[in-house]
């Protein structure tokens, strides 16, 4: 058995979760919060001896300082417990804002998550990585270069995200590979156009809104009405409130009123347990149930640096696409990522946009002289499905089991021959336009 | 984090939501792959949410290795022994698969504790099977006598198309790794790792410890074997077992530990690939940090202009040139 019959391993890594499995397998075997906690001690010890040569004598006393201590990290959910327990660990997300930040840290997280995690051995299977649509070349140089000289793959696609997403809506609904990709994450927020498969560059569009920010705003929130967190998980909670009782509401006036009139109906708890003292405590949760997600419609209830909704920012996105694709991009709005999980979030964003593009069709109707053929409304199609949190994972499991994957992807062999730059482009970058 | 856990997470996991997820369930059907070629395909079905079925692949057996009916010695006994009623087998095993298994989970014993140590025990279920021949060895070795009708020299699984060997004698086991990688730099780093392996077993620490050696030929309990199974490109490493290093509790782990050395080896192979990697990351900054301060003052100032160049693009510093 080589690698090409045993199943890829399809790596999705968030800047919030981590999404890992099997390609062929419909859900990810993990998903596992994208965190390292590394033993500082280490770090303060592991300088002087990486200086000097390691002497034989001191074998034990670098036993017990450095050596010994690079496998002292953990992962995922445990690093968050282990860094709740004691001090002598402190946490390092090597992800920031969907670009690999630490690559020591990211280095070991890929090694923990395919010897602990996924138990595989890295010679036996291909491997499908994903980045964001604006990952500089050298980071995916860089992630070659520690895929196949550390952990010596036989195989290694870099997929971009946006295209993955639609990839599984490919197999859900029809064979769709037009249309816009809004991709909200815990660390970046992407809309990105795609037509026939091949990302459309010059029009990506990012805001600075994203699911971290949702978070920040309910922990403000709650903050600000005086809640009884304590104050060293306040936003550990504010993160799973956010994940467990926000919705997107259609008119937040009316949700205010409905607040009001019922609180019995619409205000939840939160129970938990101090860290310290082991005491109860409880808090109420109410208007940032909806609050949180608005900001995506009305940003300036949160910061003043920027106000454009997020509606908006997907119309000139698809305003500044070819205009042969236009309508195409509009009829197919895919989302993905965690942060679009909300009740009712693709419902709001379908409204709203719809709003956009039938007051542009009225206004540009109006202006006509009679005779001249009026414009066709144009279908504004916001979809949603249940997978959508690991849609990226998703479509990497559908793409990976495909027989073309293996000969998309650059194998060791090419990468002996050529070294690391077989990684620096994606091929869906130069498409037609 | 420094040796490989028994159970499976992914098994384990499965497992657990669904003991606690109640009566409505869910279809899953998923495959996974572990190293060594070991595979699971686990379903679930609709209409009965609490019976999971289970079917294990095992790594290509080479020539040497004896199995029976495609699983290793004692294996159905193991199964039978470890987990009692809750599991059943299925004969025969889905296509492809060397074992299938019906475990019922509302057969589990209702104290939480006992529950989850068996469910970390279905999760287990390579060792269980696996390791089956090895624990009846070690069996014999801890209540010192030869297992009755024993070769001199046996041949278990260790992965695909390779095996290891066991010499049981009365008072201790001898057994042989030939080992075998695939890169040229692993095979490097592997053979340095063993020595240092052998080395570390000198320290005074680890006195009770099996004796470990490590040879580039192979050994003379190899006497025999063909010549096949010898060619090892990292060479061989022999541990001695004594009964006093499977006495009781310590059974388990030892097999376990034996049963995957080379997945062990290859962990810590990549391991120290990585840690070296940071170290050469390290260094190259501290080298641009070096470079950066040998610059000569004209050089920094050179760059301070460049930066400054943008500022004259703005519109005070125009109206200032001007005048």
């Amino acid at each position: 058995m080589d690698a090409l019959s045993r199943p890829a391993v399809v790596i999705d890594n968030g800047t919030g979760y981590t999404k890992m499995g099997f390609a062929g397998n419909v859900e990810p075997c993990f998903i596992t919060p994208t965190v390292v906690a590394v033993n500082d001690s280490f770090s303060s010890s592991g300088q002087p001896a990486a200086r000097g040569a390691p002497a034989r004598g001191n074998w034990l006393a670098q036993h017990s300082a450095g050596v010994m201590a690079d496998l002292d990290f953990y992962i995922g959910e445990e690093a968050l417990a282990r860094s709740r327990a004691s001090t002598s660990h402190s946490l390092s997300y090597p992800i920031r804002n969907g670009q690999v930040e630490n690559w020591d840290t990211m280095e070991r997280f890929w090694q923990q998550c395919i010897f602990n995690y996924l138990r595989c051995d890295p010679e036996d299977h291909y491997f499908l990585l994903t980045e964001s649509p604006l990952t500089a070349p050298e980071t995916r140089e860089y992630t070659g270069e520690i895929m196949f000289e550390t952990f010596n793959v036989p195989g290694l696609y870099i997929a971009v995200q946006p295209v993955l997403a639609l990839a599984a809506g490919y197999t859900t609904t029809k064979c769709e590979m037009t249309g816009v990709v809004v991709d909200v994450g815990d660390g970046a927020t992407h809309i990105v156009p795609v037509a026939d498969g091949y990302v459309i560059g010059s029009s990506i569009r990012s805001i600075p809104i994203t699911g971290k920010d949702v978070t920040q705003f309910v922990h403000q929130l709650l903050k600000e009405r005086g809640e009884n967190i304590p104050p060293e998980e306040s936003f550990d909670v504010a993160r799973r409130i956010k994940e467990m009782y926000c919705y997107t509401s259609s008119d937040i006036v009316k949700e205010f009123n409905k607040h009001d009139r019922e609180p019995s109906k619409y205000v939840k708890h939160w129970t938990g347990i101090k860290p310290k003292t082991g005491a109860k405590y409880t808090c109420d949760i109410g208007y940032e149930r909806f609050l949180g997600p608005e900001i995506f419609f009305n940003p300036e209830i949160y910061n003043n640096d920027f106000t454009t909704p997020l509606q908006v920012v997907i119309d000139k996105c698809i305003q500044s696409s070819p205009i042969d694709t236009r309508r195409a991009l509009y009829k197919n709005i895919v989302l993905s990522g965690g942060s679009t999980m909300f009740k009712d979030f693709h419902r709001r964003l379908q409204r709203d946009l719809k709003k956009i593009v039938d007051a542009r069709v009225r206004a540009s109707n109006s202006r006509l002289i009679s005779g001249d053929t009026k414009a066709q409304p144009i279908e504004v199609n916001v979809v949603s499905h249940p997978i959508q949190r690991y849609a990226v994972w998703f479509g990497g499991s559908v793409l990976a089991s495909t027989a073309e994957f293996y000969e998309a992807c650059h194998t060791k062999a090419e990468y002996e021959e050529y070294g690391a730059s077989i990684c620096r482009s994606n091929p869906v970058f130069k498409g037609m336009y | 984090m420094i040796l490989l856990q028994s159970p499976s997470r992914f098994l384990l996991q499965i497992l657990q939501d669904r003991v606690l997820s109640g009566e409505k369930g869910i279809d899953i059907d998923c495959h996974t792959v572990e190293f060594d070629d070991v595979r699971y395909h686990i379903q679930f079905s609709m209409r009965n949410p609490k019976v999971m079925v289970l079917s294990v692949a095992l790594p290509l057996p080479p020539p040497e290795a004896i199995l029976y009916d495609g699983l290793p010695l004692g294996a159905i006994e193991a199964i039978k022994a470890a987990y009692g009623p809750v599991v059943q087998i299925l004969d025969p095993p889905k296509d492809g698969f060397d074992l299938t298994m019906k475990i019922n989970l509302t057969k589990l014993p209702l104290d939480e504790e006992q529950r989850n140590a068996i469910l970390t025990q279905i999760a287990s279920i390579r060792e269980v099977v696996l390791g089956a021949p090895l624990k009846l060895l070690l069996k014999h070795l801890a209540s010192k006598a030869v297992a009755p009708n024993v070769d001199k020299l046996v041949a278990l699984v260790h992965r695909p198309n390779e095996s290891f060997f066991l010499a049981p004698q009365a008072d201790k086991v001898t057994i042989v790794y030939p080992m075998r990688f695939q890169d040229s730099i692993d095979i490097v780093l592997a053979t340095s790792f063993l020595q240092e392996f052998v080395e570390a077993r000198r320290t005074a620490a680890l006195n009770n410890v099996p004796s470990c050696m490590w040879s580039p030929a192979p050994p003379l309990e190899l006497k025999g074997v063909s010549a096949d199974a010898l060619n090892a490109n990292a060479g061989f490493v022999t541990f001695v077992v004594y009964p006093r290093h499977v006495e009781g509790k310590k059974l388990d782990r030892t097999v376990w530990n034996l049963l995957t050395f080379h997945a062990y080896v290859s962990y810590h192979v990549k391991c120290s690939e990585g840690f070296m990697h940071t170290r050469m990351r390290r260094r190259v900054e501290s080298l641009i940090q070096a470079l950066d301060q040998a610059k000569s003052d004209a050089e920094k100032l050179k760059k301070l202009v460049h930066g400054g160049s943008f500022k004259r693009l703005s519109l005070k510093n125009e109206v200032d040139s001007r005048f």
